[in-house]
């Protein structure tokens, strides 16, 4: 035994030889209480998250194993397989036919319960880096479905919300523009003046900080800009943002894609916000 | 002026107990904290909007403080900590931290003097530094302001000061939800450890001038983090077992105060205090779910309250309940907890109440098993072993929660879903695989996450890089 290990020794004797004064022996923690997510990850013992996906995912190679690098989260997979591609195919065809596959189908499985966080953020780790990639050999931005501006309310440092919606936006194709955390709320409304998006994100974490969000509403109409403007972050409830035009609620960061689309598709803040729950159900 | 800890304050894990601590703290307006009975302390958020002038805000700080105060009266408690969390505009602004500090001071002295009730009023200043400002987290126009929100709370009078430091979390933001425990590692250990041995001799200076009690310092900015995506039993962002493997870490990091001077009682949001508190012996604030939920909802339910000396709401905002205003709703639920505990006491059936309130939680999940108290005291002896290095003492502490874990799981107490299960294998590997030297450690950081957003190493003192 070296030294460490008899420090270990001592410490488990001393734990083994105490006393607690309440028995551990008579109780049953069963009847207490229930680890739900235990049973819940048994019922879905017996599904194969890839044969879940299989039908998203392309066929043929070099997409399917492009894909499947993307899905996995496989960086030096996936870069390697875009240089060999881009000698024959366009970037635009390598990134909707190789890389967004596998992005959605991390998306699927996060959406229905199957996978969990780490593993979306590292498949948005590689389709990000594999599209900047891109952007670097061909020297411009590959096309994106369209521009979104991102900011943390003025006085609020909180951006952990902020940025996990960021990286949901980026690897499923919006142009995220991301104006950081304390924005004013003028700087707000000039960079939507300026960039013209096709809406606007906001992320508020403290009571004397979500203040700034109708400020910024009311600024924006007053241009005549009627854009939706996502509201997220902890302190946030629907009661407050329905208080004021464009505000529209979100809850989880998997919803602002999906806001992002109603958008595109032309649906006006006053329609998004009244069918929000069919629209990003959390 | 840091003084490593390299063994145990408390030599055995049984003393470790609720309302006693080994170096009870006492300050002005009759406070003794760890001194043979809990402490209820309340924390409201002002209401939004009262922020926007410093009369407006003063007055709404003197009605939160005339209200507890009362309501404290009204239920017959002996003793109130009232805790101010700055908001931004608070630390920003000189007259804010010191005419509110003033007002609730003034309040309290009167309480104290008619009816005899002991009051400590805390403020705590916001860490408000931002890396990307010019000067970086040490230099910055945002740092002398920091620190002189401490000058302006202390010479108002206020009990004590704390703060939530946040050195390392550019880094832990972007490894925790990316389930990367050396970044974790490097982030809370490392870096946080870093950041507060200089912050912290600083924080002691100014409140030892004006006789203010320098309290403590809470892993916040990235345990919390990581506490609050695991979430529930159903989320599934982080998984509980890396959450419990963070706290793990994230004592070693806190503990850091109390080695540069801060004598407690330490802040409430450090779910760790239990760790720090077992190796130091400084009287504690805690929360936990039975009497934070306004503010936190986890599953550590009662049991950190097996270990506290004085028990918080963490924080709720001000508004009206049926039962009153949260001021006076939440006083109440931390005031009858900590008499059903102080009763414990006086009955000397403490120990019995103690081990009721920690199995009632201890396997609902890895993160309240790895801060029960014999767990917590044997993840403080790790760290001591390891003491005088900051790096080996988190990464022996994370090592040693995943034992923890693994233990209660083989022995059916715990159960684990298979993804907190492998997640927290992969997580053993990697600790295990990581060198034993320092420097060594750092340098190979500083190369793999010199890309994470707004982490600068010379906010961390390393120039070489
Ligand atoms: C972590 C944390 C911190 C960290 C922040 C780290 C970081 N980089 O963000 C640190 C330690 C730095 C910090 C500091 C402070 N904090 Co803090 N902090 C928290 C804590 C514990 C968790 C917040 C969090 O990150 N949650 C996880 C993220 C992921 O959640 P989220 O942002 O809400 O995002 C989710 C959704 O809202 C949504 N979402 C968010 N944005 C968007 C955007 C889009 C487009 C979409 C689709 C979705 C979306 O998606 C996410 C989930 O999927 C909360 C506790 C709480 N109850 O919230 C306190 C809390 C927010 N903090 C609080 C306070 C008071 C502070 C300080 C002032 C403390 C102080 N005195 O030092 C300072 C603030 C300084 C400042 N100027 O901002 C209070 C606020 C009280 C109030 N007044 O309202 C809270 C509520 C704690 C409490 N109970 O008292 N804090």
């Amino acid at each position: 035994m070296n030294g460490r290990e008899i420090g270990w020794a001592i410490i488990e004797g001393m734990i083994a030889g105490m006393r607690p004064s309440v028995k551990e022996e008579v109780m049953d923690f069963e009847k207490i209480y229930t680890r739900y997510n235990v049973l819940e990850e048994e019922k879905k013992a017996g599904l194969k998250p890839e044969a879940l996906i299989k039908d998203m995912m392309p066929s043929e190679d070099p997409w399917k194993t492009m894909a499947y690098a993307v899905f996995r989260g496989d960086t030096d997979t996936a870069l390697n397989e875009l240089k060999i591609a881009l000698e024959k195919y366009k970037p635009q065809e390598v990134v909707d036919k190789g890389l967004a596959p596998g992005m959605n189908a991390v998306t699927k499985l996060y959406d229905d319960g199957v996978y969990y966080l780490p593993q979306v953020m590292l498949s948005a780790d590689t389709m990000n880096t594999a599209i900047q990639y891109m952007e670097q050999t061909i020297g411009g931005k590959i096309e994106k479905k369209g521009k979104i501006v991102m900011h943390t309310a003025e006085g609020d440092i909180h951006d952990l919300g902020k940025n996990l919606a960021k990286v949901f936006l980026v690897s499923s194709g919006w142009d995220v523009i991301d104006l950081g955390r304390d924005v004013p709320v003028d700087d707000v409304v000039k960079a939507v003046e300026e960039i013209k998006p096709l809406m606007v994100t906001g992320t508020a974490l403290m009571t004397t900080t979500m203040t700034a969000f109708p400020k910024i509403a009311k600024k924006l109409k007053e241009k005549g800009i009627e854009i939706p403007f996502i509201c997220g972050g902890g302190a946030v409830n629907e009661d407050f943002i329905d208080t004021f035009d464009l505000g529209i609620i979100a809850k989880k960061a998997h919803q602002g894609p999906k806001y992002a689309e109603a958008a595109l598709k032309g649906m006006s803040w006053e329609e998004i916000r009244k069918k929000r729950h069919e629209i990003a159900p959390i | 002026m840091i003084k490593r800890y390299t063994s145990m304050e408390y030599k055995n894990p049984d003393d470790l107990v609720f309302g006693k601590a080994l170096y009870p703290v006492s300050g002005r307006f009759g406070i003794n904290i760890g001194a043979g009975f809990v402490v209820p302390e309340i924390k409201v958020a002002p209401k939004p909007g009262t922020e926007k002038d410093l009369e407006t805000f003063v007055e709404h700080h003197k009605e939160i403080t005339t209200e507890v105060l009362d309501i404290c009266l009204q239920l017959g408690y002996k003793n109130i900590m009232i805790e101010q969390e700055h908001v931004f505009q608070q630390t920003l602004n000189p007259d804010y931290a010191y005419e509110t500090a003033l007002a609730q001071v003034e309040i309290a002295e009167k309480y104290h003097d008619e009816y005899g009730i002991g009051v400590l009023i805390e403020h705590t200043i916001a860490d408000i530094r931002k890396e990307e400002e010019e000067g970086g987290i040490r230099g910055s126009d945002r740092t002398h302001r920091m620190f002189d929100a401490f000058e302006q709370s202390s010479s108002a009078g206020v009990g004590s000061v704390a703060i939530e430091t946040i050195g390392g979390k550019e880094i832990s933001d972007y490894t925790i939800g990316r389930g990367d425990i050396k970044g974790t590692l490097f982030g809370i250990g490392v870096c946080g450890s870093e950041d507060m041995a200089w912050v912290w001799p600083q924080i002691v200076k100014i409140a030892t001038k004006h006789g203010t009690i320098p309290a403590g310092d809470t892993d916040c900015s990235q345990a919390n983090t990581a506490m609050f995506l695991a979430g529930g039993l159903m989320d599934r962002e982080v998984s509980h077992t890396v959450a419990a493997v963070i706290r793990a870490i994230a004592a070693a990091k806190s503990l850091v105060a109390v080695e540069a001077g801060a004598i407690g009682p330490l802040k409430d949001c450090g779910y760790e205090n239990p760790i720090v508190k077992a190796i130091t012996g400084v009287p504690i604030c805690i929360e936990c779910t039975s009497i934070c939920a306004c503010a936190h909802i986890e599953v550590m339910g009662n049991l950190n309250r097996a270990t506290g000396d004085v028990y918080s709401n963490e924080a709720v905002e001000y508004h009206q309940e049926f039962g009153g205003s949260t001021a006076e709703v939440w006083t109440a639920v931390t005031g009858n907890a900590a008499d059903l505990s102080n009763t414990a006491l006086q009955a000397r059936q403490e120990k019995i109440l103690r081990d009721l309130l920690t199995y009632s939680d201890m396997y609902r999940d890895p993160q309240g098993l790895v801060l029960a108290w014999p767990n917590a005291w044997r993840i403080g002896k790790v760290i001591t072993e390891y003491g005088n290095d900051p790096y080996l003492r988190s990464k022996y502490a994370a090592i040693e929660a995943g034992n923890i874990i693994m233990e209660a799981y083989e022995n059916k107490k715990l159960k684990l879903s298979r993804w907190e299960l492998d997640t927290l294998n992969k997580a053993m590997e990697i600790l295990n695989s990581l060198t034993d030297d320092a420097d060594k450690f750092i340098e190979d950081c500083i190369k793999e996450y010199k890309n994470i957003p707004l982490f600068d190493p010379k906010n961390y003192g390393w120039t070489g890089a």
